[in-house]
């Protein structure tokens, strides 16, 4: 069941941290810092989706109603109140993290995936219509602008600006929470709570057996993954400036998310950040087809779980493969 | 609310609830015989419209034809994406969420694919019912009655296929247990592909009684998914007379809630209805006998 991080997690970590340090060195024009910074949002945005979807094994599809929540939760507060974003993004992700344990409720209820499914995409509909019709505060779809940047900082001597035209500023803020929310995730996943979300998806009537106490588990699963997710619409916000409720809580969004999900590996800790790298890419260079971005998303998940179910990540290691499976998922609850 | 308006009002939620019945139906059949859950149904609904389109409209076919026309072909689309794309998952050990997946990708491609052939304009059919039926004071075009009329009709056969016929009795006997029914002689995938078949033909029939009122365009079948997933729980999963009765008080909530909050909001009452009652009650409302 360790085969969801791969053979050295902590030293991939490093080597992702150690590449984005590199980053700001190289000869790179705003526009390809613009599209690495995107990647690294949705990156994190993708983890943090998949520690519901493959890694707790709870096939939820509403996540990008807490990418939304986080994102106009920050924004809204900074606007309105003039708190600075480096405090409102964590008000954004402790937000979602609520909501995110408040929807946790109905689900404990339910076994059957369908119901999962349909729950959660009730509720991201449910949040998107919510902040479309609250036109006097989001000013609905017409789009919510005016979102201030992060505030500059100053490190000894230099400053580093962020918004319009501070390419690096949002890069490094984005790499940070990159780095972090990873770094963090990997030590909760790899400690004692870890084996036990493990030990859920795989046989969740018998770690119940032996004292896993689920409703609780699964609430504390659901509140991190939303945080997460929250954290990465808030950062996102700051950084594009300008929110619709359609662009962050619509079904492009599912569909993107979902489909940086399959193409890197359902369930794999790692494989989010290259679907979302290869899937990032791949749409900023299809720009001219902006038509066809969907089109080729839709092939791409139907392609993948054909093909390769196990994604990108599970491409790799040949090694895990030859492994006989142990302990085969029981059964799905219908 | 004055008794005019109430009759008008419940009319109304009878038809708009007569559509999440057809759409509910066709996706409770499917999930109670094949327990897939068919991300792709509202696509089956959006490519019939494009069908009565060029049938009705661009062939100028008689109306009745160009619907058997449409239902027939999207029928075979139905028994085709069974065969194609779900069947081969559901040898999976994880086909339950395979299904889903594949399912929402074909949906997404489906509907770029039609944005792209057939452009994002809005493209209206023609009324097939003109004039407007006037009873005492309340009044309504006899196209929305139709919708009504034609939908419990379509709905009535489908239920008397299923609980008074051969076909009806394989299609229960797989839905409660596909590999006893295989080991009775019934050939449980092509039940499967039947199911999906009859499935897109409600879609179908929706899509023929809606055209004319919302006009034709991509995503007019992605509107109706959630509320026919929320039609499948509401009922029962899976069961076919259930989602029938949870669509049209699914219709009714929606037209009685615009009396009391902004029209905008009602579509927010649904789905916190739905959540509120899959907390309470997971079996269903209407939770009696599968399939």
């Amino acid at each position: 069941m360790l085969e969801v991080f791969g053979r050295h997690p902590f030293r991939a970590i490093l080597i992702w941290a150690l590449l984005l340090v590199v980053v700001p060195f190289l000869p790179l024009d705003d526009y390809i810092l613009h599209i690495l910074t995107l990647f690294l949002i949705f990156a994190v945005f993708a983890t943090g989706w998949n520690l519901t979807l493959g890694i707790l094994g709870l096939k939820t599809l509403g996540h990008h109603a807490f990418f939304a929540i986080g994102a106009y939760a920050s924004a809204l507060v900074s606007h309105y109140f003039g708190v600075s974003p480096w405090l409102t993004i964590w008000l954004g992700a402790i937000v979602a993290a609520i909501a995110g344990i408040v929807i946790g409720f109905p689900i404990l209820r339910i076994r059957s995936m369908p119901h999962v499914a349909i729950v959660t995409l009730a509720f991201a509909e449910i949040v998107r219509l919510v902040l479309s019709n609250l036109k006097e505060i989001t000013r609905g779809e017409l789009g919510f602008w005016g979102i201030p940047p992060f505030d500059p900082i100053s490190l000894g001597g230099t400053t580093i600006k962020f918004g319009l035209g501070n390419a690096f500023g949002s890069f490094a803020v984005a790499a940070v929470m990159f780095v972090g929310v990873h770094l963090l995730l990997l030590m909760l996943l790899k400690s004692r709570s870890g084996l036990t979300f493990l030990a859920i998806r795989d046989a969740e009537a018998a770690a119940e057996s032996l004292g896993v106490k689920l409703a609780a588990w699964k609430l504390f699963a659901f509140g991190v993954s939303a945080a997460i997710v929250g954290l990465s619409g808030a950062v996102y916000a700051h950084y594009v400036l300008i929110l619709t409720p359609s662009s962050v809580a619509g079904p492009d969004m599912l569909i993107s998310l979902l489909a940086m999900i399959i193409v890197g590996g359902v369930g794999r800790f790692f494989g989010p950040i290259y679907g979302a790298l290869l899937l990032t890419v791949t749409s900023e260079l299809l720009r001219d087809f902006g038509d066809y971005r969907m089109l080729l998303y839709g092939a791409l998940i139907v392609v993948f779980v054909f093909a390769a179910p196990a994604g990108i990540a599970g491409l790799k290691p040949a090694f895990w493969r030859k492994r006989p499976e142990a302990a085969q998922k029981p059964a799905e609850a219908t | 609310m004055s008794g005019t308006h109430l009759i008008e009002t419940l009319i109304n939620g009878l038809i708009s609830g007569s559509i999440y019945a057809l759409v509910g139906s066709g996706l409770a059949l499917v999930y109670g015989t094949t327990r897939v859950l068919n991300f792709a149904h509202g696509e089956l609904l959006m490519l019939a419209g494009y069908f009565i389109l060029l049938f009705a409209v661009t062939l100028g076919w008689p109306v009745i034809l160009a619907a058997i026309a449409t239902i027939v072909l999207v029928m075979v689309l139905g028994a085709l994406l069974q065969r194609v794309t779900i069947a081969p998952l559901m040898a999976r050990e994880d086909w339950a969420f395979s299904v889903i997946a594949v399912t929402i990708g074909l949906s997404i491609f489906l509907q770029s694919g039609a944005q792209l052939i057939w452009g994002e304009q809005y493209q209206g059919v023609p009324y097939f019912f003109h004039g407007v039926a006037v009873i005492g004071e309340v009044r309504m075009p006899w196209q929305r009655i139709a919708i009504l009329v034609v939908a419990l009709g379509v709905m009535g056969i489908c239920g008397l296929i299923l609980y008074r016929t051969k076909l009806g009795r394989i299609v229960r006997a797989t839905a409660q247990d596909a590999e006893a029914a295989l080991a009775v002689g019934i050939p449980a995938g092509r039940v499967h592909t039947i199911v999906f078949a009859i499935s897109a033909g409600l879609a179908g029939t929706a899509a023929i009684l809606l055209s004319p009122l919302i006009t034709v365009n991509p995503w007019m079948g992605a509107s109706y998914l959630l509320k026919g997933f929320a039609v499948v729980i509401l009922g029962g999963l899976g069961s076919f007379g259930g989602a029938v009765a949870a669509g049209f008080l699914l219709g009714l909530i929606e037209t009685f809630s615009v009396a009391f909050v902004p029209s905008e909001w009602s579509n927010v009452i649904a789905f916190a209805f739905l959540i509120a009652v899959i907390t309470a009650r997971p079996e269903g409302l209407f939770a009696g006998r599968g399939a």
